[in-house]
């Protein structure tokens, strides 16, 4: 079907799709010192994906990311932040921060909160990525009465 | 007590876990989401008998205490609204079981039903400004997707209208909120009750303006009620059940009582305005809901007509202006979801829900008739079922503030109301059919649930028992009449002028 | 003041986009730069004049930090509204293509079987 785009572009995704991950992952851990956390690091990482979407075709990316992936690790990232709210009974109160908060200004420092982001990082980036391949599948197929948008694959 | 969030997590969780568990089977998919409804109804029973007798419990999430956290809240109001609303969607739900099978896709119908319910609850249970506009997002945007539920094409189009106007709400709530954060400087509402009443009022028109312009049409009153004909008529029916019957009184009317009677004060202005709305939308609702053909389409035209007078209700305020308002709440939403539920049986056994070519129905569906007929008489008023009360309290505290042509409007209109469902009985369900065909009775898991919202249309008179008055309504009405959210404002500075002096 | 009267001409833009146009992407389009608007004035309101970002390091001055940092709230506040606008966009955006399908036209005028 789709062959993706130039031998350039394959190229360059190629040497830059590291560096991406590399940063939203940074980005998520350490959102409780710098500017980010869950949310932008979440986009960061699919916007990396969505990258290789683009650049080498649907057949290419969907082996090694399937949507069936995506959807678990998505409920899976949801309920992993509401296990983290719930448990916090523990300590009294809902959503309460009950871990150990270690010596202030470095990486162990946040208690519950660098679990909740890596959690959300994790459903932002496959919700995204989902959404946007769903988007991806809609394809043109011609007919006697004109073009007509149908949905192939799953979904 | 911290069952408070207990309804939240309860389907937040089953939200998520249903697409994980149930993709094989979609059938056990609908009895999960019956069992979470059913735990999350005991629960708010049991919050319930504890804030009706102790009054009102308030917590903050996280333990982060007053200026910085975000505090919870649930007073009798709340209570009642969480009571009634888990128990309305168990029954929905218990139908929708059976409904939904002619239906593909249903394991998105349910988690897509638990997060609306989600959001429902958590805007019952909050007191901090910027949590309830999450809730209300979250619960809104499930709502769209599910009115499109079916795709076919009149589906999508009135999908693609509700939520083009959804948008426009939560973009003007959202630009009133900025205006408040701007103005005072915290998010939590007894702050910002407390900072707006130094304030003189001339500074504070537009952001009101732009708050209640974003509720009222998320309340579907005159002008705004363009979206609710079509989105009410061409959702499947438990959609448009629980649209009708409370997701536009949570949404839209409890944020406009917690917004403009317990933050703003008593205001002059935001009275007057919401009895000329509601006013024009009872007179509006009733006379357009004679020339309908679509039957889903005259029960929308005529929940805009209800809708009217619960506004009048608030309008006039004084203890039997609300009373009358929170009756008419609770009647109402009983008998609409009774109704939405019986046409949806309708076209489950006939495939139609167009009054010319529906007739005969009580020879073939005596039952689904007898519970048609009094979801109808229910809100129409006949005594002793469901509006009658709170039709009578609400004219009779018009009259007591001396707004006599309102009171007559009242009267009027229900007259009309009696007059389109009677003339829909006469035409659809007991008429001579012409052509012999064997239409059967609805199967028992739709008629179940009829049966019991039906009975329950029966006794919402139960509530004027003086005893039960005293306990349930009176505090529910007490919230409303003498509770401003700066009652709870906890201050500093105060204690030192008063030793001073 | 400038910059007020600023957002308030990028929100009228986008309510243009939503009212007057016909062709179904560019009310999508319009509903997004409405909603860019209204983010706009959230952190505006924020702002603190000669301000520093809200970061707290090893190496920051107490005093400095109290009197010069802009106020972080607004920013969380924004976040979350980001990420409700893209929820509506992804929606719209599925709805247009199904739209697409059944109409077999982007032209709002022509959809239009509901009436009364």
């Amino acid at each position: 079907m789709d062959k993706g785009m130039s031998e350039i572009v394959k190229g360059i995704s190629k040497i830059v799709f590291p560096f991406i991950i590399l940063f939203g992952i940074a980005l998520v851990l350490y959102g409780h010192i710098n500017p980010g956390g869950g949310f932008s690091g979440g986009v960061v990482l699919a916007g990396g994906f969505v990258l290789l979407l683009l650049a080498f075709g649907k057949d290419y990316v969907f082996k090694v990311f399937p949507p069936k992936i995506a959807r678990l690790i998505d409920s899976l990232g949801a309920l992993g932040f509401l296990c983290i709210a719930v448990l916090g009974f523990t300590g009294g109160h809902f959503f309460y921060n009950f871990l150990n908060k270690g010596r202030l200004f470095h990486l162990w420092s946040g208690g519950t909160m660098v679990f909740a982001n890596i959690a959300i990082g994790m459903k932002i980036c496959s919700a995204l990525f989902v959404g946007i391949s769903v988007l991806s599948m809609a394809r043109l197929e011609k007919k006697e009465n004109g073009p007509i948008y149908r949905q192939s694959g799953e979904e | 007590m911290n069952l408070i969030v207990m309804p939240v997590v309860i389907y937040l969780g089953s939200a998520f876990v249903i697409p994980l568990l149930f993709r094989k089977n979609e059938e056990l998919a609908g009895k999960f989401t019956c069992i979470c409804t059913f735990l999350a109804f005991v629960i708010s029973i049991l919050i319930g008998i504890n804030v009706f007798s102790q009054g009102r419990f308030i917590s903050f999430a996280g333990g982060w205490e007053n200026p910085v956290g975000i505090a919870l809240m649930v007073d009798p109001l709340s209570a009642l609204f969480l009571i009634v609303c888990n128990f309305i969607t168990f029954f929905i739900l218990l139908y929708s079981d059976t409904y939904m099978k002619k239906y593909t896709g249903r394991i998105y119908f349910n988690s897509l039903f638990m997060l609306m319910l989600a959001g429902m609850n958590g805007v019952l249970i909050s007191m901090d400004i910027w949590n309830i506009f999450v809730f209300f997002e979250i619960a809104s945007i499930s709502s769209f997707i599910l009115v499109a539920f079916g795709l076919k094409a009149e589906e999508l189009e009135a999908s693609l209208k509700y939520t083009i106007m959804g948008f426009l709400a939560s973009t003007m709530i959202l630009f009133g909120m900025a205006m408040i954060y701007g103005l005072t400087g915290t998010l939590n509402l007894p702050d910002i009750a407390f900072a707006l009443s130094k304030l003189p009022p001339s500074h504070l028109w537009f952001t009101v303006a732009l708050l209640l312009s974003g509720y009222i049409l998320k309340m579907a009153l005159v002008p705004f009620h363009t979206w609710l004909p079509d989105a009410h008529s061409m959702a499947p029916a438990p959609v448009s059940a629980i649209l009708s019957s409370l997701f536009i009184k949570i949404i839209g009317f409890y944020l406009v009582i917690r917004v403009s009677l317990n933050l703003f004060g008593d205001i002059y202005q935001i009275k007057t305005a919401l009895i000329v709305l509601g006013v024009v939308s009872m007179i509006l609702g009733g006379i357009m809901a004679y020339g309908q053909q679509n039957i889903k389409r005259l029960f929308a035209y005529s929940t805009i007509s209800q809708i009217g007078y619960c506004a009048i209700g608030i309008g006039i305020g004084g203890y039997l202006g609300y009373l009358g308002a929170i009756m008419h709440f609770i009647g109402h939403a009983f008998s609409k979801s009774l109704l939405f539920l019986d046409i949806g049986a309708i076209e489950y056994m006939t495939g139609t829900t167009d009054s010319n070519d529906l007739e005969g129905i009580n020879e073939q569906m005596p039952f689904t008739t007898l519970f048609s007929n009094m979801g109808m008489f229910g809100i129409s008023g006949i005594p002793p079922l469901g509006n009658f009360w709170s039709k009578l309290i609400i004219i009779l505290a018009a009259v007591k503030a001396g707004y006599f042509g309102v009171a007559l409007l009242s009267v009027f209109v229900a007259v009309l109301t009696l007059g389109y469902f009677l003339k829909l009985l006469r035409n659809v369900y007991y008429n001579k059919p012409k052509t012999k065909e064997e239409k059967k009775e609805a199967p028992l898991g739709l008629l179940v649930p009829m049966a019991t919202l039906s009975f329950m249309v029966l006794f919402t008179g139960v509530f004027l028992i003086p005893s039960i008055r005293k306990t349930v309504l009176d505090k529910t009405v007490g919230v409303m009449e003498n509770f401003s959210y700066k009652s709870l404002h906890i201050s500093e500075t105060d204690e030192s002028i008063l030793l001073e002096e | 003041m400038v910059i007020y009267l600023l957002v308030a001409l990028i929100f009228f833009i986008g309510l243009y986009g939503i009212v007057a146009k016909k062709n179904i992407i560019k009310i999508i389009i319009g509903a997004n730069i409405v909603g860019y608007a209204v983010n706009l004035l959230f952190i505006v309101m924020g702002y603190q004049w000669g301000g520093m970002a809200p970061v707290l390091t090893e190496k920051t001055k107490p005093d400095e930090f109290y009197k010069l940092a802009v106020d972080p709230l607004p920013q969380a506040l924004v976040l979350t509204s980001i990420v409700i606008d893209l929820a509506f966009l992804a929606f719209l955006s599925a709805l247009a293509i199904r739209l697409y399908e059944k109409y077999e036209t982007f032209d709002i005028e022509k959809m239009r079987r509901l009436k009364g």
